[in-house]
């Protein structure tokens, strides 16, 4: 197992090389740069003063020389100043990734949380009343984008009822940024990204249940005389989960992309609203950085899901 | 003779659709004597696996079920236990092993989990005391290692290995039937030969009766005390083993074992019987085998015939011979 | 005797065994471990052996669907050990496979004729003359023109196995290596089966590799049986010689393992002990010393080698030196 996570880790190395490649390359090719963005068109000599700031920043260098320049601060823990915030990098993503863990960690919990033991009524008693009708239920809103959810959450739980924030990721006034205070922030978010994605894993956990339980084991099982309950809980639930936890490992992916969008409706501060806002304003040094830890963030969480595989699977073994 | 110790009275299993009834158990009787082995011997599809399994009244649901008959063990009828007496008879006083040991041992759990948990189950014990209880039973059926081999998972073992977990597993609560569902025709026949000898062995030590399901006519020839042989869901044949060898009777047991190539004997063209099984939905009104039968006459496909005894003990279902 | 029509010489199959951060090759599963042997024209070479003998990686080898490696195969005078691409396709319809899981190895979306016309049309022959062809070899293995039509899951086990057996005749084989043809069949079925087998290579002039692990089997429809064991041919022999006087104690065991439908003057059972070694792991010397009731200290040091002890009888064992 050691030598796998060594050899896991090692791998990843050239893969994030080729991703900042990639994000160096698209960055450069889009139009515009920072400058272009915030300068007032009205300045005297602005050309002049615009090559003075781009040759300060060293934009008007060769793109490899660029890319070569930002690799070897970048590995040293020099992640350069923002252009548009005035600030290092670093100090601007700091609080955005706790924020952004908060709320995914919140979202895949709730998302499971639901989700499995829903799929498990179903499957207790397949094509049953229950089964069918919440089949129908799921259906719908599995149908329906999580951001339109969002935006009813929004209307419902914010503006109506007030029980909750309509955006942002902490309070202001006494108790502002306990960790209350942001789990209260980051409730309705977390939820709308749950609700959808614990249709799909109803569904995952519906059909794995129902696979297991038909398998020979699960036969020898009552062919020794247990009851369902204990069937179900020793024989059918530990083997069903196994292909639950693989999905979850592959899920990391999607699971940013999802996040990126909830933040964005949220105005909730992080990550994925740290990334569209360098985007736009062509932030050169925090859309690396950004891209850098999201794409690292992906790799780590599905090798956590492969190890995680190997511990609830006694036949999975690295080596 | 002695009150048998199980005794199937005209069981009938059906599968039941929308559109299909299948009648895969279709009125049968056989009965058991105490430390007997008796060999339900047949073809995929007659109804051998679904007969053991409605034993144990664990036929798949929703679809399967025990539309008919009585089950009576050890002066109990099993068809009229309530789920819960039943789950007390389960692993206890009747055990079961089937034919994939790879399959059928649960791949997360160690050994020793899913043997102790039928102590458990059944027994006042200890989890400490079942486990020593694994290890002896363990020991007992020929596991090397037993006291590692607890702690360690199915997919660590070969597969003879398992299917001894498996008959450990069985044998632990020294039931007094034991049915197994063959049990060796996933494994080598060196293997087969160990695994064999140990079900005799159990026999022996236990004073259990086997029933023991198989298509493979040299493990009846080896183990069987009483034979039955099943066709469509029904018994054509069912005698002690030494007549059905010497005397094999119904036309289908004779093809049967005309069709099997020998080991010792040269035979030039093997006996084929034509054709295929009837379907299961729509079986024919008179004689199950007539359409492959060598000397069917045409009144076979209007009557069926009756289960009838031909000679003290062994019965024929077939009205010529 | 005939020429001969393939000539293995001794062939090799090692698959590596990799391990550590570098994937370093730290040992071999030895597959298969220096087996030569010969086809005749016309002959039918049974191969038996146990799971894990290297019996089925060994015919796979001879198809060229898996890479030796090292050894030749010399088909019909040519070696075809070493030819790739154009060359290999050339020589490939002069040889074809037979499966064990017919469902398996017939794609079930692909209707009957698409299945076995496909080689012809691959090789050039026209649509209808294609279909005519598929029409004949239908009716030559026993189902119907019409069947051309329908797709695998509308066919039983039997007929599965007779249009898999059609698709491997389609273009005019020399040779076919049959792997476990008919071990997933009824009795009835298998019998019907082998007959056709015995049938076609008469009619087609074919020489069969017929890989099993039932004995009977393999008696019934060979000339000559090789014995393997552990990725080693051990016996090698006409099979009126390897059966009536098994000189190898493997396959005495083996032979006396098997049970035989019959109750009166059945063999004394030599029950080995103990699984097969692990092929990644073999013993030193003879493969079958840690269960051989005969063993000796040569045994365990030196391999013996396979050699003529009687006419047209091989065996590999130091008990013949």
């Amino acid at each position: 197992m050691g030598t796998y996570v060594v050899r896991r880790v090692l791998g990843m190395i050239p893969m994030m090389f080729l991703i900042t490649v990639f994000v160096f390359l698209i960055m450069h090719a889009a139009p515009g740069n920072a400058f272009d963005a915030i300068m007032n068109p009205a300045i005297k000599d602005i050309e002049q003063l615009k090559q003075q700031l781009e040759h300060n920043a060293g934009l008007d260098k060769p793109l490899w020389w660029q890319y070569v320049h930002w690799l070897g601060l970048f590995v040293t823990g020099n992640w350069g100043f923002s252009f548009n915030h005035h600030v290092p990098v670093t100090q601007l993503i700091g609080p955005a990734i706790r924020n952004t863990l908060i709320l995914g960690i919140l979202a895949e919990v709730l998302t499971i949380a639901v989700g499995v033991p829903f799929g498990i009524v179903q499957a207790r008693n397949p094509y049953g009343k229950f089964d069918y009708t919440s089949n129908v239920v799921l259906f719908c809103l599995y149908s329906v984008p999580f951001f339109v959810f969002a935006i009813f959450m929004i209307y419902f739980f914010a503006i109506d009822l007030q029980w909750f924030p309509a955006q942002g990721s902490t309070g202001t006034g006494p108790g502002a940024g306990s960790i209350g205070d942001h789990l209260y922030h980051a409730l309705l978010p977390a939820l709308s990204l749950a609700l959808v994605n614990s249709t799909v894993y109803s569904r995952y956990t519906r059909g794995s249940m129902l696979d297991v339980s038909r398998k020979d084991y699960v036969r020898t099982a009552r062919a020794k005389g247990l009851d369902e309950g204990r069937v179900f809980t020793k024989h059918v639930f530990r083997n069903g989960m196994i292909p639950i936890v693989t999905q979850f490992g592959l899920d990391f992916g999607s699971l940013v992309g999802g996040l990126i969008i909830t933040e964005g409706i949220f105005q909730y501060q992080g990550m994925g609203q740290l990334v569209i806002d360098a985007v736009n304003g062509r932030d050169y040094n925090v859309i690396m950085a950004t891209t850098v830890l999201i794409a690292f963030g992906v790799l780590i969480g599905n090798l956590l899901a492969d190890i995680l595989y190997a511990v609830v699977d006694p036949r999975i073994r690295y080596d | 003779m002695a009150e048998p110790l199980l005794a199937i009275k005209n069981l009938k299993t059906y599968f039941i659709s929308k559109d299909a009834e299948v009648r895969a158990v279709d009125g049968i009787d056989i009965e058991v004597q105490p430390r007997q082995v008796v060999c339900i011997v047949g073809e995929s599809g007659c109804g051998k696996s679904m007969t053991s399994l409605s034993i144990m009244r664990l036929v798949p649901k929703p679809k399967g079920k025990i539309v008919d008959g009585e089950i009576w063990f050890n002066g109990r009828d099993l068809l009229k236990l309530s789920e819960d007496e039943m789950t007390d008879v389960r692993g206890n006083e009747i055990s079961m092993i089937f034919q994939e040991p790879m399959t059928a041992l649960n791949p997360v759990l160690t050994i020793g989990e899913q043997i102790t948990e039928v102590l458990l189950r059944h027994r006042k014990m200890t989890k400490r005391q079942a486990l020593a209880k694994a290890i002896e039973m363990l020991q007992f059926v020929g596991v090397p290692r037993a006291s590692e081999i607890v702690h360690e998972y199915p997919h660590q073992l070969s597969g003879g290995m398992r299917q001894r977990v498996m008959i450990a597993m069985a044998m632990v609560c020294e039931p007094k039937l034991l049915i197994a569902d063959e049990p060796t025709t996933a494994l080598d026949v060196t293997i087969q030969a160990q695994v064999l000898e140990l079900m005799k062995k159990m026999r022996e030590d236990f004073n259990t009766s086997i029933i023991l399901i198989t298509h493979d006519l040299g493990v009846v020839a080896d183990m069987a005390d009483h034979v039955v042989v099943m066709y469509a869901g029904q018994v054509v044949e069912s005698t002690d083993a030494d007549s059905l060898f010497a005397e094999p009777t119904h036309p289908y047991t004779k093809g049967l074992l005309a069709s099997i190539p020998s080991l010792e004997e040269e035979k030039d063209v093997l006996y084929s019987i034509p054709g295929t099984v009837p379907d299961a939905a729509a079986f024919p009104k008179g004689c199950r085998f007539a359409d492959r039968c060598p000397i069917a006459q045409p009144s076979c496909r209007e009557k069926m015939p009756e289960l009838r005894e031909v000679k003290p003990g062994h019965l024929v279902r077939c009205d010529l011979v | 005797m005939s020429e001969n029509l393939l000539e293995v010489r001794n062939l090799k199959k090692y698959f590596p065994i990799t391990a550590g951060l570098l994937r370093r090759t730290v040992g071999h599963v030895k597959a298969v471990d220096d087996v030569s042997f010969t086809v005749r024209t016309g002959e039918t070479l049974g191969i038996v052996g146990e799971s894990g003998c290297g019996k089925s990686t060994t015919g796979r080898m001879i198809m060229r669907v898996l890479e030796p490696t090292s050894g030749e195969i010399v088909f019909d005078g040519q070696d075809i050990t070493k030819l790739r691409g154009k060359e290999l396709r050339a020589v490939r319809p002069k040889f074809q496979m037979v499966f064990q899981d017919p469902y398996a190895s017939l794609n079930p979306k692909m209707g009957i004729e698409e299945i076995i016309a496909e080689p012809l049309i691959v090789n050039g022959v026209n649509r209808k003359q294609a279909t005519e062809r598929v029409i004949h070899l239908l009716e030559r293995v026993g189902l119907r023109a019409d069947d051309r039509n329908r797709y695998p899951h509308e066919f039983s086990g039997g007929q599965r196995q007779r249009i898999g057996i059609a698709r491997a005749l389609a273009l005019n084989p020399k040779l076919i290596v049959a792997d476990e043809a008919v071990s997933a069949l009824d009795v009835s079925i298998q019998s019907q089966i082998l007959n056709l087998m015995m049938d076609l290579k008469k009619e087609f002039n074919l020489s069969y590799i017929f890989i099993s692990h039932n004995l009977a089997v393999v008696r019934h429809i060979s000339d000559r049986v090789g014995v393997m064991y552990l990725g080693h041919m051990v016996e090698l022999a006409d099979k009126r010689s390897l059966y009536a006087d098994p000189r190898h104690p493997y396959t005495e065991a083996l032979l006396s393992a098997a049970p035989e439908p019959k109750r009166q003057g059945r063999r004394e059972r030599i029950i080995l002990q103990g699984d097969v070694p692990s092929p990644a792991n073999p013993p030193k010397g003879c493969p079958f010393h840690t269960r051989c009731p005969k063993v000796m200290d040569i045994c365990k040091v030196e391999r013996p080698a396979l050699k003529q002890v009687a006419p047209n009888h091989l065996v590999a064992c130091h008990l013949y030196n």
